[in-house]
């Protein structure tokens, strides 16, 4: 394993509940600790609002944490956003180069991967239409095809691995599975057990914004399972 | 870094611009038309019904009015900028600064146009171009400094208290009428003269009418106060949004 790329320290961001005067505050995390190391992929477990889109957004470096430490060596990290940007007026070629550069490329590396995106988007001459005209699986196709040219250091995934109809879903899979394997540093957010099993050779389980266990796959999934049948035992 | 935020500011204005062109059926027509329009409606009720002005009053409302209306949507669509692209604010990292600068520089571009159309009305009303043209661009900068200036600052704190959208309109019509868009401020009492001289908005106004109409060079000194005041709005407007930065992205639009 490489060296620790992100580090997390008792990590804890909180939202305001609601604008008002005098609205409280929640903690979507409130204590999650993390060590990514290069080239690793880990997959990130939990219930629904145990905070993992948040903690995928304070990796991404969009959310700064109310307390607790973020240590980062310099590395590029992005948050994988589909249709990021998309204006429905604007061809898809404008779209992809305009989501291109919100997802941090030179506009000269998008110009020169747009005839990639396009095959890829299997749009053909609806490219050049505007995106309104679109299905929404042709758009989602656009959207994917533009988000895979993204090559940050470190990948961030949250649960977008299956779009569009089922032909082109094991297309993008397979598209996102080679971008896995080409050994950049991921972390995977899902609730698909399966992805995560498949994808993830270590994986970390948050509950209610803490860290509850990080570890090798199999350990923390069968620790998973044991909560899950009986919860009582650590909640 | 930078070159890239560079072109993604000038992709997204270009985007902007083109998205919004293709949103109606008469497209680009609308930049110049609605506010030939808009100088249309004023004509009537300042000229012709309330008899305001004099001789030289319609340029100098065409004058007030381009220019104002040019400000006036920078500061707004510049203010609301980061509040409605709250989404995406939530999705990427960018320094939120980005937003009302596309505004902005939308703005700007759809302005030139409108000037175009008002240097052509001038002529045909017998104010041809002159020589003093060439202070135009030191005028322009001032003013979209100012603006520019204005919009950072409301773009900071909308976000976070939304509310201000209902009284940003209100403000923004009280300057103008301060300003000497619509009609000259002769008949300010004395005891307010000196207060309303330091309105830098009234101070390029008087410029702009200088340049355009009487081929007259700016007062450099009062210009160069304008100058500063600006620069003083748009440091202070940078400052706050760079302060405001990491509460936006767990703000709800």
């Amino acid at each position: 394993m490489g060296d620790v790329v992100i580090e997390l320290e008792h990590v804890g961001v909180a939202f305001h509940a609601q604008r008002s005067i005098g609205g409280g505050r929640y903690w979507a995390l409130e204590d999650v600790n993390l060590q990514l190391r290069r080239g690793e992929r880990l997959g990130v477990i939990g219930r629904n609002g145990a905070g993992k889109s948040t903690l995928l957004r304070v990796l991404a470096g969009i959310l700064a944490p109310d307390r607790g430490r973020v240590r980062r060596s310099g590395i590029s990290c992005q948050l994988m956003s589909l249709s990021l940007g998309f204006v429905g007026h604007l061809s898809g070629r404008d779209n992809a180069v305009l989501s291109g550069l919100l997802l941090g490329l030179r506009r000269r590396e998008i110009v020169a991967r747009l005839p990639a995106i396009r095959e890829f988007s299997e749009l053909g001459d609806f490219f050049e239409q505007p995106i309104a005209t679109y299905s929404a699986g042709m758009g989602m196709r656009l959207a994917f095809a533009v988000a895979m040219q993204v090559e940050p250091d470190v990948l961030l995934i949250d649960e977008v691995l299956s779009v569009g109809d089922t032909e082109f879903q094991e297309k993008s899979g397979a598209a996102l599975r080679e971008r896995m394997r080409e050994g950049r540093t991921v972390v995977l957010v899902s609730h698909d057990e399966e992805q995560i099993r498949r994808r993830c050779d270590r994986v970390l389980w948050i509950e209610h914004g803490r860290s509850v266990l990080e570890g090798h796959r199999d350990e923390v999934f069968a620790a998973y399972h044991r909560d899950l049948h009986h919860p009582a035992e650590t909640a | 870094m930078r070159r890239h935020l560079i072109e993604l500011v000038l992709f997204s204005t270009y985007a902007e611009l083109r998205a919004e062109a293709a949103r109606s059926y008469l497209g680009l027509i609308w930049w110049v038309l609605e506010p030939a329009m808009m100088m249309g409606a004023y004509w009537l009720v300042f000229d012709v019904i309330l008899k305001t002005g004099g001789a030289d009053y319609i340029p100098f409302l065409l004058i007030g009015l381009t220019l104002w209306q040019w400000m006036k949507q920078c500061i707004t669509h510049g203010g609301y900028a980061i509040w409605s692209s709250l989404p995406m604010v939530r999705q990427v990292q960018l320094p939120p600064i980005v937003f009302p600068l596309i505004a902005m520089l939308s703005d700007t571009v759809k302005f030139f146009f409108i000037f175009l159309l008002l240097v052509v009305i001038l002529w045909a009303l017998g104010y041809p171009p002159n020589a003093a043209y060439w202070a135009l661009p030191i005028l322009f900068f001032a003013i979209f400094l100012a603006a520019a200036g204005a919009g950072f600052i409301v773009s900071a704190l909308v976000p976070l208290v939304p509310d201000l959208r209902f009284v940003i309109e209100q403000v923004l019509m009280v300057v103008m009428f301060l300003s000497a868009v619509i009609f000259p401020l002769d008949q300010v009492p004395p005891s307010l003269k000196g207060l309303m001289a330091l309105n830098p908005i009234a101070v390029v106004m008087d410029d702009a009418r200088g340049i355009l109409m009487h081929g007259q060079l700016p007062n450099w000194v009062g210009l160069w106060k304008v100058y500063v005041i600006s620069i003083v709005l748009c440091a202070i407007g940078v400052a706050s949004v760079r302060a405001f930065a990491p509460r936006f992205p767990k703000l709800a639009s």
